[in-house]
């Protein structure tokens, strides 16, 4: 039997079957409520940083209207002074913004866990309370939102088990296996021609529904380069499953074997697994309470009380300062000094984040170990990697905003230093080079 | 009935595959337990270690302007419950630490989930996976051909000859089945009594039986259900595909979209419009560091009437200390308001979602399995709200003292000693009573009820439409 006619005999049965038209059916709308749901996320995220931006451009204009007028202090907080660089920094709103990626809509990943938006301040730092996730219930981020991804990552190899389940092994239970070994040449590339058909079935929907998230964001001209990586990993899970799936329907020969033997792989990739990973890597490493961090606070009170450690560490990390103005000015000296300690709690700061950060690396690094015999995982992380919506994408945007922490302090202690005034022209300069790392 | 139950046991006992798919299944539950049950040690040395360090820090103070102290304040660690080695529920989720400070309420942070990839979607190893997501499944496989072999095998005809009626045979296979999975609960409250012997109690008990229950409920519906259709259908593959359907549907296609469909029913605000609220509120009332505003003027001439004095430094007292508390207060009311909202539209989303149970009884089941543990989100609002309740005693203790501690108006220099900063109470968790949440599951267990009323309905009219002959 040539390859096309199985093709044409596979499609008369699965058009003949109810049962099988409804799986892809129901798959087909959970594709597009999941690619719904990721485009949902991507507006409000859109939107939410839209309000973002006007609020920072209704800041600074309010400002550099005040620079224009000259009103550089407030009555009722009479030690402001704007001239300073330490109150112009001060009120030069910052914010960074982790825009989402155009591919959001294939995969919501872990972009309900962290904030996408913070405002840079000499306090700040990439741990902050307000790097919290936007507020959600609790619940429903543990049940998860269904997403394009999941529907690919747990609902697939369900609609393949339903397409798959009783090819060879009905035949088998009837007894017309042997009349199918005459008419073919072989019995496992009839098997093949019939798992490809199906193959290529839910390749078809899933490239459908691919293009179909592809217009809600505008992927293919903001991230053409995410769907082809997208398209790539989900034809390789789809082949995955049917080649584990081939393995069970070409060495079973009873509906309710295949069909529990599917089942069992299904629940032992997609659940069990990854839960005992999952529970094994919290053991070995329990959630991060953050003391590193809480420790800080105290660093900082024993910075304060000592004059002379404060004063070399300071000259330590900004050696220059020594050469300046203000550093041989008695009368500027201890006011350059007072407002240069955001500068070293800030080093405070990075020293402590640096273990907590490695302790989250070891769990990565473990968890990338399990791969090989976890490979729901490994794709559905590969699949928040391409949306970017991965841990190591907020990693990134983490080592973004404290980029942008050390260049503000920098700029801080060079200013305050050199006692420069700051006019108008000196206070968009701190607007516009502020807001970028580089 | 009973020999029915006794021959299909003693069939389960001879078929090997059975038996090693049960022993299997019990060490990966007993592995399940040890593991949670060790995650949860190691959590709570963790969260010990670092509360007693937090406190050791706050003890240590020696002396500190009491407001500088309320600035410094302190953390909250979010402990590990005892039931979360069975059902972890959104304890992965929510953050661990919390930090009380004056002026503000801060929101829980630093979660477990945030802290690494991804890894597995259905949470970690806990009974609770097993018991929802597996033991249905291993229910449906047992039961998907009860019936429809024996029809095809031509054995009903003659167990119906020889004087059993339909519905004794059907209700027979389904308590055999059910049994199996009641047999697997029961291990698994067991072992799990077995590691906590010490600490058994009657709020553990309660809380296990009612899991025991929900649990239980839960399997007689997926089985009756499984029977009912091998009693319909001449074809046993229908009836598997069928549940294998309906297990589909139930367990991970509508709790996912029901969850997300409450969440846009019930809008939350976007962090940055809830912060906005509540500053334009706040700005409303008094600002702790400025005393000069309204309110600070009304509290002014209040107090300098209240001590017969003409002005504040003249006052036996330090009028910041009440400003500040004043302040404090105002705030509560900022937040009590905001944060109440909140919590309302959060209960709301919770209320919509346990209405899913009408259609799936796996959203009944998760929510009691959560409830009943101690670890949904209720619990952790209410741990939110003790906390809560702390900082205001911690921060008013702090402001009384700068008050009335001995210092006098704009005195910012004057420190508190080592003493009182010992004296103030430490953060006492006191878990949440099942007798004061337990309404809030009724509907739930009401639902879980009512679906088995309606499978044994199913299962009384499939016994009257079985073609036998």
């Amino acid at each position: 039997m040539r390859d096309l006619t199985i093709f044409l005999y596979e499609w008369k049965h699965f058009f003949r079957n109810p049962f099988k038209i409804l799986a892809v059916f129901l798959f087909i709308v959970a594709g597009v409520y999941g690619l719904n749901n990721g485009y949902s996320l991507y507006q409000n995220q859109t939107a939410e940083i839209e309000k973002i931006h006007e609020k920072i451009q209704t800041e600074k204009e309010q400002y550099q209207q005040q620079y224009a007028e000259g009103k550089l202090t407030d009555d009722s907080r009479p030690w402001i002074d704007m001239a300073s660089p330490f109150w112009a920094i001060w009120y030069t709103p910052t914010y960074h913004i982790k825009t989402p990626s155009p591919a959001m809509v294939y995969s919501i990943g872990q972009a309900e866990q962290y904030g996408f938006y913070k405002r840079v301040t000499f306090m700040a730092s990439p741990y902050d309370a307000d790097m919290a996730e936007e507020i959600a219930n609790p619940e429903r981020l543990q049940t998860g939102t269904l997403d394009f991804a999941f529907v690919v990552l747990f609902l697939l190899p369900l609609l393949l088990l339903i397409l798959l389940y009783n090819i060879k092994s009905a035949e088998a239970e009837q007894g017309f296996l042997p009349l199918i070994e005459v008419q073919t040449a072989s019995k496992n590339s009839w098997l093949i021609s019939r798992i490809l058909f199906y193959f290529l079935l839910v390749t078809s929907v899933t490239i459908g529904l691919l293009i179909y998230g592809a217009m809600l964001t505008d992927v293919f001209k903001n991230a053409s380069e995410a769907f082809g990586q997208i398209l790539l990993y989900t034809l390789l899970y789809l082949a995955f499953w049917s080649l584990i799936f081939f393995f069970i329907l070409k060495n079973g020969n009873s509906i309710l074997g295949n069909t529990l033997q599917m089942v069992g792989v299904w629940l032992l990739l997609a659940f069990v697994i990854p839960a005992i990973v999952h529970q094994s890597i919290s053991i070995s490493k329990p959630a991060n309470l953050m003391t590193e961090f809480i420790e800080v606070r105290d660093k900082q009170e024993e910075l304060y009380a000592n004059d002379s450690v404060f004063e070399r560490k300071l000259i330590d990390l900004f050696p220059e300062i020594t050469k300046t103005t203000a550093f041989n000015d008695e009368t500027k000296f201890n006011s350059a000094m007072s407002n240069s300690a955001y500068a070293l709690v800030n080093e405070l700061n990075k020293e402590a984040i640096r273990p907590i950060e490695k302790e989250s690396q070891d769990k990565n690094t473990l968890i990338e170990a399990t791969y090989w015999f976890n490979p729901v995982t490994f794709f559905q992380n590969k699949f928040n990697s391409i949306a970017q919506t991965n841990y190591n994408d907020y990693q990134v945007y983490r080592d973004e905003i404290q980029a942008l922490i050390d260049k503000r302090t920098g700029v801080l202690i060079e200013d305050i230093w050199a006692d420069v005034k700051v006019d108008t022209e000196r206070y968009k300069w701190y607007s516009e080079s502020l807001s970028t790392a580089r | 009935m009973w020999k029915i139950i006794k021959n299909e046991w003693k069939y389960y006992g001879r078929t090997p595959w059975l038996l090693g798919i049960s022993v299997g299944f019990v060490l990966v539950l007993f592995l399940s337990i040890w593991l949670g049950n060790f995650q949860t040690q190691k959590q709570t040395e963790r969260y010990n270690t670092a509360s007693n360090e937090l406190r050791a820090q706050w003890e240590s103070i020696d002396a500190m302007n009491p407001h500088n102290a309320a600035h410094y304040g302190t953390y909250v660690f979010k402990p590990a419950n005892m039931l979360s080695s069975l059902d972890e529920g959104v304890n992965s989720i929510t953050g661990n630490v919390l930090r009380l400070e004056g002026h503000v309420q801060n929101e829980i942070v630093h979660s477990e989930a945030s802290q690494m990839q991804t890894i597995s979607k259905f949470g970690k190893l806990k009974s609770s996976l097993l018991l929802q997501y597996i033991v249905p499944i291993l229910l449906i496989f047992l039961a998907f051909s009860s019936i429809s072999n024996e029809k095809r095998s031509g054995r009903l005809k003659l167990l119906i000859l020889q004087g059993a009626k339909p519905i004794s045979l059907i209700f027979a296979k389904t308590l055999s089945i059910w049994l199996y999975g009641v047999g697997l609960l029961v291990l698994t409250i067991m072992a799990y009594s077995l590691f906590h012997l010490n600490d058994l109690n009657v709020e553990v008990l309660g809380r296990t039986t009612l899991l025991l229950v929900s649990y239980s409920l839960y399997y007689f519906i997926i089985t009756g259900l499984t029977v009912f259709f091998s009693a319909r259908w001449e074809n046993s593959t229908i009836a598997l595909t069928s549940m294998l359907g309906i297990w589909i549907i139930w367990t991970i296609f509508l709790p996912n979209i029901l969850m997300s469909s409450v969440e846009k029913w019930h809008d939350l605000p976007s962090r940055n419009e809830f912060k906005a609220a509540m500053q334009e509120d706040r700005s409303k009332g008094l600002d702790g560091h400025n005393p000069s505003d309204e309110r600070a003027k009304e509290l002014e001439e209040k107090v300098l009437v209240e001590y017969g004095v003409d002005s504040l430094s003249q006052l036996p007292i330090n009028f910041d200390g009440l400003v500040m508390q004043e302040d404090e207060e105002y705030g509560n009311k900022v937040w009590d308001k905001h944060f109440g909202e909140l919590r309302k539209v959060l209960a709301s989303q919770k209320k919509s979602y346990q209405m899913g149970g009408l259609f799936d009884p796996f959203i009944s089941l998760q929510n009691a399995s959560m409830g009943f543990a101690g670890n949904d989100n209720l619990h952790h609002q209410e741990f939110l709200v003790q906390v809560e309740n702390y900082r205001r005693v911690f921060i008013k203790m702090l402001n009384d003292k700068h008050a009335y501690g001995g210092s006098e108006t704009g005195d910012w220099g004057w420190e508190a000693d080592n003493e009182f900063f010992k004296s103030v109470p430490d953060f006492e968790y006191k878990p949440t009573a099942l007798a004061s949440v337990f309404p809030h599951y009724i509907t739930d267990v009401l639902l879980l009820v009512g679906w088995s009323i309606l499978v044994l309905s199913l299962i009384v009219f499939g016994a009257k439409k079985m073609q036998v002959l």
